[in-house]
This record gives C-alpha cells, sequence and structure tokens, in this order.
C-alpha cells in the first residue's frame, strides 16, 4: 500500500480532483450558507445573546443553567427520549412492513401505493382536525372502538399526560409515506435474479427476505435509520400544533422547549446552547449507528 | 416477481384494502370537510357525508386568495428547487460514493452533522446573509439554496449509489469513459428510482414550505399557496371550508404527480442479466 | 488495471449551466420586483397581523388612507399565522423591517421598546396634540406606557365577562335574570348547571375557571407592582385565586371534565360546548357575540361581569390587543406617523373596531358611534373596557416568559395537584431572577 505505483499516483490525483469538482456544489453552498450560521450559533450559545441586540459573552453560563437550573430541560429530553426509543423503531418496521406490502404485484397496486402516501401530503391543519375527533376521548372512532372490544376504560389520549405521547406515536405512524416512498425505490432494485437463485436454492420467503432482501436494502434501512433519528430528536410540528406541549408539559419535547425559549423568551443564546446539546447527544446516536453499521449494511459497490 | 398462491393473494388484497381505507381517511376527511357547511364540521359524532353538499366553497376558496397567481408562483419555486438539487445532489452524492479521495469522508460526516442541528438557531443567521446578499423580498433565498445541494438528498442518493456494483463504471473506464461519462450515462440511468424519489421529495417540500416563503417574500405578488391558506386563518377561528377546499386543491398536484411518477419507482433499474 | 485516459474537466461546462441558470433565475425575479412610483408619492410598507375578514377590513381602511392621503401611497402586507411572531422577531434581528406594523403583540411591546428597535411617538403625540392618557381606556393606557414612554399604539382591545346559557339557568332552578354577582354565587350556580348520566360521566358543566392570570386581577391580586417596580408573583390574592381555581379539582374531577370538553374542540367552533348547550357558563369575550350569531342563533343567553370574591375587583377585564409600531429602522418616519396617527384616530378605530366586533380601546371612537352605544352587549362591553378594573399586559420586558409560567403553575396546581403556595413562591423567584437579569442586559 505504501509504494504505490506512478500510474496509481496519476489515478489517485484525478480522483483527487475529480471527488472535490463533484463534489464542489455542497462545499460551495456549505461556505456560503452553512458555515457562517453553524458558527454563529456555536457562540451565541457562549453569550446572552436576545436576536436584537448585539450578542454578549457570558462563558459557560448558559450550559450551567440548561444542566442545573431548568428542570424542563431535562423534562423535555426524556420526552423527547420516549420518542426516539418507542416512536422511533415503530415507525421504522412499520414503514418498511408497508413498503413490502406494496411491493406485490397485483391489480391496481398503483392506486393502492397513492392511498397510503396520502396521509404524508394531507396539510397539517386538516390532520390534526381530523384526529382531534379520532382521539377524542369521548366519542373518538378509536375509543369506540376499543370499547367494542372490551377496553372498559380507554385512555383519554391527547389530555392525559400519560397517553399524550403514544397518541402522538399512533398520529405518526400514519404519516410512514415517506419512509416507505423510499424503501419502495430500494426494494424495486433489488434484482430479480437474486431471488430466482435464492428460490432455487430452496429458500423460504423468510429466509429470502432475511438473505436477499434484507441485506439488499440495508444501506435505505441505514439511512432511514439515521434520518430517523434525527428527526425524532428534533420532533417538533405535531407538538407545536396540536397540544403546544401540554398536558403538564408531557408534549414540550426539546425542539419546542427550544423554540420557546428561542422566539418567546427572547433567549437565542440560551436556545443555541440547547440545540448544541442536542447535537452532541445525536451525533452520540449517529456514531453508534455509524459503529454497528459495518456489521450489517451490505454495500453492493463501495469504493474500497 | 415471485410466484404466489391465490389464496396468498387475495389474502394480501384484503390487507392492502383494510389498511388502506384507514390511509385513505385524511384525504376523504379533507375533501368532504371542504363541501360540508360550517355546523357540521365539527359535529359529533362526526358527520361522515356532507349534507348540504356545498360545492360552492371550492369556487369561493379559490376566489378569496389570488390562487392562480400564487400557484404559479409556487410551481416557479418548486420547479427550480427539483432541478438544482437533481443537479447539485447527484453529483455530490457520486463523489461521496464512487470516486475515492482524501477528505471525502470528512466531507461525508459533515454534510450528516448540518442536518443534526436544529433549524432554529440557524435561522438568523441564515437571514443575515441572505439580508447581505440583498436577497430579501425576492425568492432568491428559495431557490439558489438548491443548486447547492441539500445534505438529506445527497445523503440519500449515496445510500442508493453505494448499491450499485462497479463492475460497471470499471468496465466504462477500460473502455474510455470519463468519470463525467460514468455518471452521466451509467449511474444516473441506474438510479432512476432514487433520482425520482428525490425529485418528488423536494418537489413536496418546496409545495408545502411556509415558513421560507413567509420570512422572505415580502410582496403579495410573490406569496405562495401555503401563505395563502393562512388567510383563512384569524386570531379565535377560521374559515374552515374554505380552508379544507383549499387544501384540497393543493394536495392534487402532489397527488398527480406521484401517482404518475410511481413508473419510475416500479421500473426501477433493470439490473438483471448484469448482475447476479 | 489499465491506464486511464485522463478525464474531461467535466463539470465546467455544467457549471456554466448552472450559473446561467442562477442569474437567468435572478433576472427573472428581480425584474418581477421593479416597480416604479412617482417621486412625491411615499411609499410606506406596513405588515398586519390581521388575516380573514379582519384583513378585508383593514384593507379597506387603508384604501380610505391612500385616497385621502395622496402625497402617501400605503402597500398593506399580511404577516399571519402561528409563525407570523418568528417573521417579526427575525425581521427585527435581521433589520429588515417595514415602516409600520401592527404584527408585535400586547404582550412584547415591552420587550420590543425596550430593546431600543421601536420609535418613540412622544414628541409626534405632543405635536399632534394628542394624550394617551386621556384618549385611551385606563387599562390600555397604562400598558402602552413603558418607562414613561409611548412606543405603540392599538386600535383594538377586548373585554373579558361570562356569558351564560339562560336556558339552562332556568332549568336548574337558577334566576337567568339574576346571574351570580360573587364568586360563592357563581360556584353555586356551577355546581346547579351540571350534570351527570347514572355512570356519573359528565353530560353537562356549569363553569370551569381557567386563565389564572386574569382572575387573581378578580380576586384583588397583581402580577407586578408598578410603583415598586417588583415582581409580585406570591401576592397573596393571587395565592387566593389560584386556591379557588384548585377548589374546582376537589368539587369536580377535572380530568374527567377536561375529556368531556375536549369533546366539543374548539369553544369557537360550531360545536363549541357552549353553543350546543353543554357548558352553561363561559368566559370569554365580546368577540364571541359574533360567533353565537353564527353557530347558534337560536342560543338563549346573557353575559354578566366577572364575579368577584369579598375584597376582589368588580368588574375586572383584560385589556389588550395588537400593537402598531414604527421600527427604529423606519425610513420615512414622518409619514409613518401620519399613518399611525389616522389609524389611532376615532375615526379609523371606530370603523375598524365595528366591522371585526371588537371594543374600541379609544374613548372617542365608542362615544359617537351609534352601533357601539346601541348594540347591548357592546355598550356593556365598552362600559367594563373603561372603568378602572381593566388590565393589560405589565411593562416588563420579561412579560411572554411570564405569563407562559403563569399558565404552567395553573396546570400544575389544578390538574397536577403541586401545592399552589409553594408554586408561586416559586415562580416569585424565578421571575424576579429572569427580570433583574433582564433589566441588568438591558442597561449595557
Amino acid at each position: 500500500m505504501n509504494r504505490k505505483q506512478p500510474r496509481l499516483r496519476a489515478q489517485e490525483r484525478e480522483n483527487q480532483r475529480n471527488g472535490t469538482l463533484f463534489a464542489l456544489p455542497w462545499l460551495l453552498g456549505f461556505a456560503i450558507f452553512i458555515a457562517y450560521p453553524l458558527c454563529a450559533s456555536l457562540y451565541y450559545s457562549f453569550c446572552t445573546y436576545d436576536a436584537i441586540r448585539p450578542a454578549r459573552w457570558v462563558g459557560l453560563q448558559n450550559y450551567q443553567r440548561l444542566f442545573f437550573e431548568d428542570p424542563l430541560f431535562w423534562k423535555s429530553l426524556s420526552n423527547t427520549l420516549y420518542m426516539v426509543a418507542l416512536g422511533l423503531p415503530i415507525g421504522l418496521v412499520a414503514s418498511l412492513g408497508i413498503a413490502m406490502l406494496l411491493n406485490q404485484k397485483v391489480r391496481g397496486i398503483a392506486l393502492y401505493r397513492t392511498l397510503y402516501y396520502l396521509p404524508s401530503i394531507t396539510p397539517v391543519v386538516a390532520t390534526s382536525i381530523l384526529w382531534m375527533w379520532l382521539l377524542n376521548p369521548e366519542m373518538g372512532l378509536v375509543n369506540l372502538f376499543l370499547k367494542r372490544v372490551g377496553v372498559a376504560n380507554p385512555p383519554a389520549w391527547l389530555t392525559d399526560p400519560f397517553w399524550s405521547k403514544p397518541a402522538l406515536i399512533l398520529m405518526s405512524l400514519w404519516g410512514v409515506g415517506g419512509g416507505m416512498v423510499i424503501y419502495l425505490a430500494a426494494l424495486k432494485d433489488v434484482p430479480e435474479a437474486l431471488y430466482e437463485a435464492a428460490a432455487l436454492d430452496g429458500a423460504s420467503r423468510w429466509s429470502q427476505f432475511r438473505h436477499v432482501t434484507l441485506p439488499m436494502i440495508s444501506p435505505v434501512i441505514f439511512f432511514n435509520l439515521i434520518m430517523g433519528l434525527i428527526g425524532s430528536f428534533q420532533y417538533f410540528t405535531q407538538a407545536f400544533v396540536m397540544t403546544n406541549g401540554g398536558p403538564q408539559d408531557s408534549t414540550t419535547f426539546y425542539a419546542l422547549h427550544l423554540f420557546n425559549k428561542a422566539f418567546l423568551d427572547f433567549k437565542m443564546g440560551y436556545a443555541s446552547a440547547m440545540a448544541w446539546i442536542l447535537f452532541l447527544i445525536t451525533l452520540v446516536g449517529a456514531l453508534l449507528v455509524f459503529r454497528t453499521s459495518a456489521r450489517w449494511v451490505y454495500y453492493g459497490g463501495e469504493v474500497k | 416477481m415471485k410466484q404466489r398462491s391465490p389464496s396468498l393473494k387475495l389474502l394480501a388484497h384484503l390487507l392492502l384494502m383494510g389498511i388502506g381505507l384507514l390511509f385513505a381517511l385524511p384525504f376523504y376527511w379533507l375533501v368532504t370537510t371542504a363541501l360540508k357547511p360550517d355546523t357540521q364540521i365539527f359535529q359529533m359524532p362526526p358527520a361522515w357525508i356532507p349534507h348540504p353538499v356545498m360545492w360552492n366553497n371550492y369556487p369561493k376558496a379559490l376566489h378569496y386568495i389570488p390562487f392562480w397567481l400564487y400557484t404559479g408562483n409556487t410551481l416557479k419555486i418548486c420547479l427550480f428547487s427539483v432541478l438544482g438539487t437533481l443537479f447539485s445532489c447527484s453529483l455530490v452524492a457520486y463523489s461521496l460514493s464512487k470516486i475515492r479521495w482524501r477528505g471525502r469522508d470528512l466531507v461525508f460526516y459533515s454534510l450528516l452533522a448540518t442536518m443534526i442541528l436544529p433549524g432554529q438557531v440557524t435561522m438568523i443567521p441564515t437571514f443575515t446573509i441572505f439580508k447581505w446578499l440583498g436577497w430579501i423580498g425576492t425568492s432568491l433565498p428559495l431557490i439558489v439554496p438548491a443548486f447547492f445541494g441539500s445534505a438529506f438528498h445527497i445523503f440519500l442518493l449515496r445510500q442508493f449509489f453505494m448499491t450499485l456494483p462497479n463492475e460497471l463504471s470499471e468496465a466504462a473506464k477500460i473502455d474510455g469513459c470519463s468519470e463525467f461519462g460514468i455518471y452521466w450515462r451509467i449511474v444516473l440511468p441506474l438510479s432512476k428510482s432514487a433520482m425520482a424519489t428525490v425529485g418528488l421529495f423536494t418537489f413536496i417540500s418546496a409545495w408545502n414550505d411556509f415558513l421560507g416563503p413567509l420570512l422572505y417574500l415580502n410582496d403579495e405578488s410573490s406569496y405562495t399557496l401555503s401563505m395563502g391558506l393562512q388567510r383563512f386563518v384569524s386570531q379565535h377561528g377560521a374559515e374552515w371550508s374554505m380552508l379544507m377546499a383549499t387544501s384540497t386543491v393543493m394536495t392534487l398536484p402532489i397527488i398527480a404527480i406521484f401517482f404518475f411518477a410511481q413508473r419510475t419507482f416500479i421500473q426501477g433499474t433493470t439490473l438483471t442479466g448484469i448482475k447476479g | 488495471m489499465t491506464k486511464p485516459r485522463l478525464a474531461k474537466p467535466l463539470p465546467i461546462p455544467h457549471l456554466k449551466a448552472f450559473c446561467l441558470g442562477i442569474v437567468l433565475c435572478s433576472a427573472f425575479i428581480l425584474a418581477g420586483c421593479a416597480r416604479t412610483t412617482s417621486p412625491k408619492v411615499t411609499e410606506i410598507v406596513y405588515w398586519t397581523g390581521w388575516s380573514g375578514h379582519e384583513f378585508e377590513a383593514q384593507e379597506r381602511l387603508i384604501a380610505e388612507f391612500n385616497r385621502t392621503h395622496p402625497h402617501i401611497h400605503v402597500r398593506i402586507l399580511s404577516q399571519f399565522g402561528t409563525s407570523g411572531y418568528q417573521k417579526v422577531r427575525i425581521a427585527f434581528a435581521g433589520g429588515a423591517t417595514p415602516d409600520v406594523m401592527s404584527t408585535v403583540w400586547a404582550d412584547e411591546l415591552a420587550a420590543y421598546a425596550l430593546r431600543g428597535v421601536l420609535t418613540p411617538l412622544n414628541s409626534y403625540l405632543k405635536q399632534a396634540g394628542r394624550d394617551v392618557e386621556r384618549e385611551y381606556t385606563p387599562g390600555v393606557a397604562k400598558m402602552l406606557r413603558i418607562e414613561g414612554k409611548t412606543y405603540g399604539l392599538t386600535v383594538t382591545t377586548n373585554t373579558s365577562f361570562i356569558a351564560y346559557n339562560r336556558a339552562i339557568f332556568r332549568e336548574a332552578g337558577l334566576d337567568p335574570n339574576h346571574p351570580p354577582q360573587t364568586i360563592a354565587e357563581l360556584d353555586r350556580a356551577a355546581l346547579a348547571c351540571t350534570k351527570y348520566d347514572p355512570q356519573g360521566n359528565f353530560v353537562r358543566y356549569g363553569f370551569r375557571p381557567s386563565q389564572l392570570s386574569l382572575w387573581a386581577y378578580v380576586f384583588g391580586g397583581k402580577w407586578y407592582d408598578t410603583a415598586t417596580r417588583r415582581i409580585t408573583a406570591n401576592d397573596p390574592h393571587n395565592l387566593a385565586a389560584l386556591r379557588w381555581m384548585v377548589s374546582y379539582a376537589r368539587t369536580y374531577d377535572l380530568k374527567k371534565m377536561q375529556a368531556f370538553q375536549a369533546g366539543f374542540g374548539s369553544n369557537e367552533t360550531a360545536n363549541g360546548p357552549f353553543f350546543v348547550g353543554k357548558m352553561a357558563m363561559w368566559s370569554t369575550g365580546e368577540w364571541s357575540q359574533e360567533y353565537i350569531h353564527r353557530y347558534a342563533p337560536a342560543l338563549d343567553w346573557g353575559w354578566f361581569a366577572l364575579p368577584a370574591p369579598p375584597g376582589g375587583r368588580d368588574k375586572t377585564t383584560g385589556a389588550g390587543g395588537s400593537v402598531f409600531v414604527i421600527p427604529a429602522a423606519c425610513r420615512h418616519k414622518d409619514e409613518a406617523w401620519e399613518f399611525l396617527n389616522w389609524m389611532s384616530s376615532p375615526h379609523a378605530v371606530a370603523s375598524f373596531c365595528q366591522s371585526i366586533k371588537n371594543v374600541p380601546p379609544v374613548i372617542a371612537a365608542a362615544k359617537g358611534n351609534t352601533f357601539f352605544q346601541t348594540d347591548p352587549l357592546f355598550h356593556f362591553s365598552i362600559a367594563i373596557s373603561q372603568g378602572k378594573n381593566s388590565f393589560g399586559a405589565p411593562p416588563i420586558p420579561t412579560w411572554p416568559t411570564y405569563r407562559r409560567e403563569i399558565g404552567r403553575v395553573e396546570e400544575a396546581a389544578v390538574l397536577g395537584g403541586e401545592d399552589p403556595d409553594k408554586l408561586l413562591n416559586t415562580l416569585q423567584k424565578q421571575m424576579e431572577k429572569e427580570l433583574i437579569e433582564s433589566r441588568e442586559d438591558l442597561q449595557r
């Protein structure tokens, strides 16, 4: 490896040039639009900054307050971890399951796919009103169903601090369309020949799934996992629109707390500190996933 | 596709239909709410069928805001975003998956890192950049960044490109094909489904984006549909049926695009015969 | 490995196309923005926070102003929605504010004013011979005075009262012509109107107090003392108000009541619990009359001022509304003032408030207008709004935070069963600290 032949050197130089050139759009975009905001927010996290007057350096004060004087910080963090630990895996499995279901050759499949994609493109105003009555403790469809199957005291969902997060997870299951489309595109890329070969070898349906499908789409599972992780840590919109943190802070997620600090309390510096802590937490999570990825993600054509 | 027994097929059908109904519900709800009189919208238990059917809500809503103007504005932003994203992201993703160069991993990880920081704290510095460029009040802040790639889509395309076998590109290289040629003639055609997915996602997010236009547009004549929707919402309530009617109309193009773009997903990449 | 052929410097043609694309699309966009205005006319840009039919009422007023003031052209722009205030904040942060805006919440007025991004209006007011203290209702006037200066003017305010269902009162054996006047009477009426089914589920409920920030005033309390410039979160009257709210959690199963209430969704929709006769008394304001007319035209209903306990305040109301301000960065301040002066004139205020059915904060606007004088509810509401017990946002920069925390304390006490005394003491310490820090920060 150390002693390279001149030809390879030339190849390396060329790769270096091509690689940089191809990546240039993003490198430029990063330099122009991203680098400054990133650095600025890191700087603000060490400042008292209200987003209007100039920032004033206060050292670690924001971080110290976050950890020692803001109970809602911990509460919102645990609310968010709940979503990561419970909502994320459920969502991943559900979207893959539905994508598998939609990857069949049955009549009218195009229509089904569209149907399944509908919730993720319906505007939030409409879906939130719909869910308001679906989850209505008294007359909602969900509880009517639960009562029918024998649950005497069904949960009060969004008005009960214990059930509000499960209610939001239930809702999110419905919007798995985005992840589903990505899986679907990946499933379509699995070469038919592999299944044929597996079938010839007498592989069962399950073992085809286990040994052909899963490895072949693992790069995309990996993508959905990483994106889901980032998305769960930043979970915001539904809580902002439907519950605004309540009841009793049970849906005050990290990003919502951060938003309130930044835009209601005029504490952009504090919010930036929160953002960077979230950054670190998410990074650790992502790195853990990356660590394990070598064991389960199969890349067909990675340049080694 | 694998052969299935008739009973399994029937089961699949039933399953698809059952869950499908559940998933169709929000859209049904959207359409019918738009057709309901005000008194029925929040009725408990809910009214499944509007009575009387207020067909009028649709034309009323579309006249309430300059619908066609807003549609044109939105389409313009969407079109440029999709073009820019497809072009820039596929190039960068190619570089991050198919070319081996020093610094590649660093670029890839910093790309991921940019997605991890919540947007709320970078919003203001970003705004100041666009202010400095003199772009406030134009749609440039909504369009130009797309030409520099978005981390999400680069990552997605990279994952897809990684699954493509290298034998093809190596063969092409031996035949004297340039790196760009490989990207353009081999990798892109094999990634139609991924490109279609990225195009669809970009279109949808630009189509539905509310905060971006709200922050940067300062002229009613350049407003987008999602901003128009807000016109129906007021402090203590909303013009519900008109809101729903406009939402329905706003959703239709996406449904149409998705329905027809599926062809691309379905075709996928026919690697059969090359590999396997 | 075979010898690789030198690749072309490939993306270059595409980069060119890409640059061309950018140039083209920017030209395209900029061309759309170019506008010509005659040199004598000053264009001022105005951001409004009103939407829906209220936006149309604004548009009509602007058209009138433009007609009668040929040297100024006001361009109105709606900045609505839940993200509207984010836009305002970012506009201030990035220095991209319009000439006039009514998108600043009363709650945030002091926070912006004390950060120096608003134009003080005192000299303009003086020049125009205007006096906010005399022109405006007391609650609004107090709210608009921040550290001795005026930074904004309002054109609407609201009045708090309780709307009640007369038919339910009769059914419950209460006299609909003598609605509750004291807290004790309110509690009794609430109990009398509440009905359960045999399983103990709510069929209808009488009343559920909410909004501690307002009821504290009813009980004689306050959140901030302007004289001592100190936070008064643990004022004994505030505590009494919170204790009273908590007492409802002992009388009723509030979780059940809340679930029952949630069954109807928002109060101001066709299925609102008051409209469909499932809630006997509704703590609301004058704007709800429109909704009642629209969704429950047949409802037999009346209204009464917030009842007070002994030692409390009679006819208490909240005050507030969106505030019109001239950002410090405004380039046409004189013209902006001319517009603001006109918008806050009795004529414009009366016209706007009448069309959107809000209480006018300008005393003269209510006086000269037949609708406000003849409509019984507005007659009542305006009298209350002009009384001495009307309270707007305290003029402190931390009020948005403070107010949200009051809401959290209320929830923790009423639903979470936490100790009201302890909660308010903690709030006191916390908010004192916030205020001191904020003041220190604003000093520099």
